[in-house]
């Protein structure tokens, strides 16, 4: 008994120091692998700050020359050299404003319908249909929005608009003719399009981490669905509906191709939303191939660290909101 | 019962048999500066024996079993404090080869963990790790591991297909013997059977009297009648001391303590 | 009470039924996208479209040859190195980084690249890859794509190891396996229908970009391996084309846009199938 259990004892510690061996040789291939994931994860940050810095340096000979004026000015003059940022800025912020005003509330209202409404045999086919929306790129919305729909406005729409408001003070400036086709309008009603797939699927999965229990509740006590919606549900998932709609604003500040196609390109501030204008990146994807001389190259680049930065900071919002909701259904 | 009396109690118990480890004054923490989840427990797992540990939940058995196999190292924070010698080594010393330390304790956990792998593929990777085979003759340790599994017969024909396609208890036979294939000295029972039904319950049980003997067994479980049917020892765990610890035929007839017997008699827990 | 639930009766069906108007609304415009797309589109899809090379100004006829090759090289190569990349990344943050410091800055930050605009990286890409050469390159919009591949692939290698059961990797380092086995070996295994989900979505997402290929690859009429010259590739075809005032190379335009939204269609739907099924089986 003794005697077999010490040449175990043995067995055991030449087993052992194999098996050393064999530790020693995997520890190696360990540490390699978490320095490359770590590596990877540096990249990243990498990306954003080479991203910022290549922007700041390509874009300073323009601050340089242009000073603050840079960001007020309207003035677009490749032949003289003057540059402005101010109609690309404006034209940005408002065909995503416009695009905002009609995309959120259709989204959210097409969201409350999939949660609430539809049968459960058509959810997901409609769930996933507006999901694989999503992913269409949109040099297709582009291309549709330039062949189909701004003709389409020009032809059926805009000149009702204009007749219809020619005589009420304030919106005849905003609805001013002649209808173009392409224009500000025609522009944010893409936009609208596009960021809707995104509106909805956000607004869904948010309303979907509202749990169930509290929404039996509301109904147990003889609630609508209406008012389950809006007491219940749209309160608790405040931060996610604004983190996910300011996500979807993301998008379409930075939007190229959807609306390069129907802006217009013209480097003016109208009052009129009929009127072409042009946003940052629909400058950019036009003018940056063609651009010659290191000034209009810099300003050009400015304009992409404008752009950057808008959509950083409302993204950075986006996330900071969709963080409290996430940490909210994990309590 | 203070902590002189709990040791002697545990020197007493089976002196003769020789202990593999060797539990002294163990403290846990699962943060650091945070409640202590075991106060200075001793205790000997004696060589070639069931121990079982029993107590409510919460009582610290797992923390202890986790502590055995430095699993509790996985997760930045916990520590411990105290020994546990192995053959005379000790496992909490920072420096040993916790990979090392794992290949010779083994752990079956609550819910089966099949890899998402072949039947063959899920023994045989293990051994790979150390061990270079001929094709020949990892299909006898295959075939050895699974026998002794009490699982051979029922996978022979299909051992290439996917482990998660079997039942919970073939999955648990499976995850012992893939435990049993690189040859461990010790294996660690988590409540192995906490997520099986009667029958597959019956046959963990039985594999784990026909491992003793030739490993080192620890069995957390919170059901005392597997413990009683089990086990060697016993030593019953309440919040986060260890209660009581003796042969576990004495600890389920005569128990010394009063909060054990009120334990095993169903009073708390 | 009894008075006044009519009106809550009344109040919920309004907005009810503004709901349901605003499904049908939003679902109309995106359906009549899609089939305005598919009606013009095919209407131009021949052979010829596969196999000849796009025509110069004003010629009929041509094809989109060299494109769809330009763009499935661009597309493989960008996903060959952002997808590794954005593996290794999505692996630090969910398995050794977890609740750094560092993981945070890089989960956050990686979020924000997630929906960035992509003609900035554009930009990017030219400002260290284009200008320093003095032209425009394949090998520049590969790296453009690259660097759209990698948060896609960040966030959802990241969530999909998340899934994977902790008892597992215990498992794994209870037999003895260094991290970087139970990672590699059991981790990346029982996720890999997620992943694979994830690099398809990537891919998805590159192969309609356009934006930030204008300024790197370019566009190139003829067909071209030499991967240091201007390439040609779908997106930035349709864009040119669809300018253009010839109806020929409109028509191109319309039929590359079919093609590509094919394609990508059925990559996020094999995508999808594929993390389905996985679902169903676990």
């Amino acid at each position: 008994m003794t005697e077999t259990a010490m040449s175990r004892a043995d067995m055991m510690t030449s087993r052992v120091e194999a098996r050393s061996k064999a530790v020693r040789r995997l520890a190696g291939g360990d540490a390699l692998f978490r320095n490359l994931t770590f590596a990877a994860a540096i990249i990243v940050l990498l990306i954003l700050g080479g991203t910022i810095g290549s922007l700041i340096q390509g874009s300073l000979p323009a601050f340089k020359a242009f000073g603050f004026g840079f960001f007020v000015t309207d003035v677009w003059n490749p032949s003289d050299d003057k540059f402005g940022a101010g109609a690309a800025i404006y034209g940005t912020i408002v065909t995503s404003f416009i695009a905002m005003l009609i995309a959120v509330p259709v989204g959210l209202g097409i969201a409350i319908f999939l949660t609430e409404l539809c049968p459960p045999a058509l959810r997901r086919p409609i769930g996933v249909a507006i999901e694989l929306l999503a992913g269409i790129p949109s040099i297709i919305y582009g291309v549709w929005g330039l062949f189909v729909f701004a003709p389409f406005l020009q032809q059926y729409v805009q000149p009702g608009l204009i007749a219809a408001f020619a005589n009420v003070p304030g919106l005849n400036a905003l609805f001013a003719g002649p209808p173009f086709g392409i224009g500000v309008l025609t522009a944010s009603l893409i936009l609208a399009i596009m960021v809707l797939p995104f509106v909805t699927s956000i607004s869904r999965d948010v309303f979907n981490t509202v749990p169930p229990m509290l929404k039996e509740s509301a109904y147990g006590v003889g609630c609508t669905t209406w008012e389950v919606v809006s007491s219940i549900v749209i309160p608790y998932t405040r931060v996610g509906v604004i983190g996910g709609c300011m996500l979807a604003l993301g998008r379409a500040l930075g939007e190229t191709m959807a609306v390069t196609f129907v802006i217009g390109n013209a480097h003016d501030i109208s009052a009129s939303i009929l009127a072409p204008g042009t946003t940052i990146s629909a400058t950019i994807a036009n003018e940056f191939t063609e651009a010659d001389g290191v000034l209009y190259t810099s300003s050009l680049i400015a304009l992409g660290l404008i752009l950057f930065m808008i959509t950083f900071v409302v993204l950075a919002f986006a996330r900071l909101m969709l963080m409290r909701l996430e940490g909210k259904a994990g309590k | 019962m203070d902590m002189a009396s709990s040791n002697l109690q545990a020197e007493a118990a089976g002196a003769a048999l020789r202990d593999k480890i060797v539990v002294k004054s163990l403290d846990f923490y699962y943060a650091p500066g945070g409640a202590k989840a075991l106060k200075s427990v001793s205790l000997p797992l004696k060589l070639g024996k069931v121990t079982a540990f029993i107590g409510p939940s919460g009582c610290g058995k797992s923390t202890l079993l986790r502590v055995l196999n430095r699993m509790y190292d996985l997760y930045p924070g916990q520590h411990a404090e105290g020994e546990v010698l192995m053959d005379g080594e000790n496992l909490l010393d920072p420096s040993l080869d916790l990979n090392l330390l794992r290949s010779r304790v083994g752990m079956v956990f609550q819910k089966p963990t099949p890899f998402p792998m072949s039947i063959y593929d899920n023994i045989a990777f293990g051994v790979r790790l150390y061990e270079k085979l001929p094709k020949s003759e990892m299909d006898g340790r295959v075939e050895q591991a699974l026998k002794k599994a009490a699982l051979w017969n029922e996978v022979k024909d299909k051992l290439k297909s996917s482990g998660l396609g079997l039942s919970g208890g073939q999955q648990q036979r499976l995850c012992i013997a893939r435990s049993v294939a690189i040859r461990p000295e010790v294996i660690l029972f988590d409540e192995p059977t906490s997520a099986l039904d009667p029958i597959a319950t019956a046959k963990i049980e039985e594999l784990i009297d026909e491992l003793s003997g030739d490993y080192t067994l620890a069995i957390v479980t919170h059901s005392m009648q597997q413990a009683a049917r089990v086990s060697d020892f016993t030593a019953f765990m309440y919040l986060g001391e260890m209660i009581e610890f003796d042969d576990t035929k004495k600890v389920f007839t005569t128990p010394r303590d009063k909060r054990t017997q009120d334990y095993i008699t169903g009073r708390f827990g | 009470m009894a008075s006044i639930y009519p009106a809550r009766r009344r109040r919920n069906s309004m907005w009810m039924s503004l709901s349901v108007a605003a499904a049908a609304f939003g679902l109309t415009w995106l359906f009549l996208i899609l089939a305005v797309l598919f009606w013009k589109g095919l209407a131009g899809i021949s052979p010829d479209v596969f196999t000849q090379m796009t025509p110069p100004p004003g010629s009929p006829g041509g094809g989109l040859l060299n494109a769809i090759a330009g763009s499935l090289i661009m597309t493989v190569i960008g996903v060959a190195v952002g997808a590794p990349l954005g593996m290794l990344a999505g692996t630090y943050l969910a398995e050794y980084g977890k609740h750094s410091r560092l993981a945070f800055v890089v989960r956050f930050i990686n979020d924000i690249l997630l929906s960035a605009p992509s003609i900035v990286i554009g930009l990017f890409v030219y400002e260290i890859i284009v200008a320093p050469m003095g032209h425009f390159s394949g090998f520049a919009g590969a790296v453009a794509l690259a660097i759209l591949v990698i948060p896609v692939v960040v966030r959802t290698t990241e969530d999909m190891l998340n899934l994977v059961p902790n008892t597992l990797r215990e498992a794994g380092a209870a037999l003895g396996m260094p991290r970087s086995t139970v990672i590699q070996r059991i981790a990346y295994r029982a996720a890999r229908a997620g992943l694979v989900t994830g690099v398809l979505l990537a891919t998805a997402r590159v192969s309609g970009e356009t934006a930030p290929l204008l300024f790197t690859a370019l566009n190139n009429q003829f067909w071209s391996w030499n991967f240091n010259q201007p390439i040609s590739s779908l997106p930035v075809v349709i864009f040119q084309f669809a300018l253009s005032p010839y109806k020929d190379w409109q028509q191109l335009a319309w039929t590359g846009a079919l093609i590509i939204t094919l394609a990508i269609l059925a990559l996020s739907v094999t995508a999808r199938t594929l993390s389905a099924t996985k679902r169903g089986e676990a």
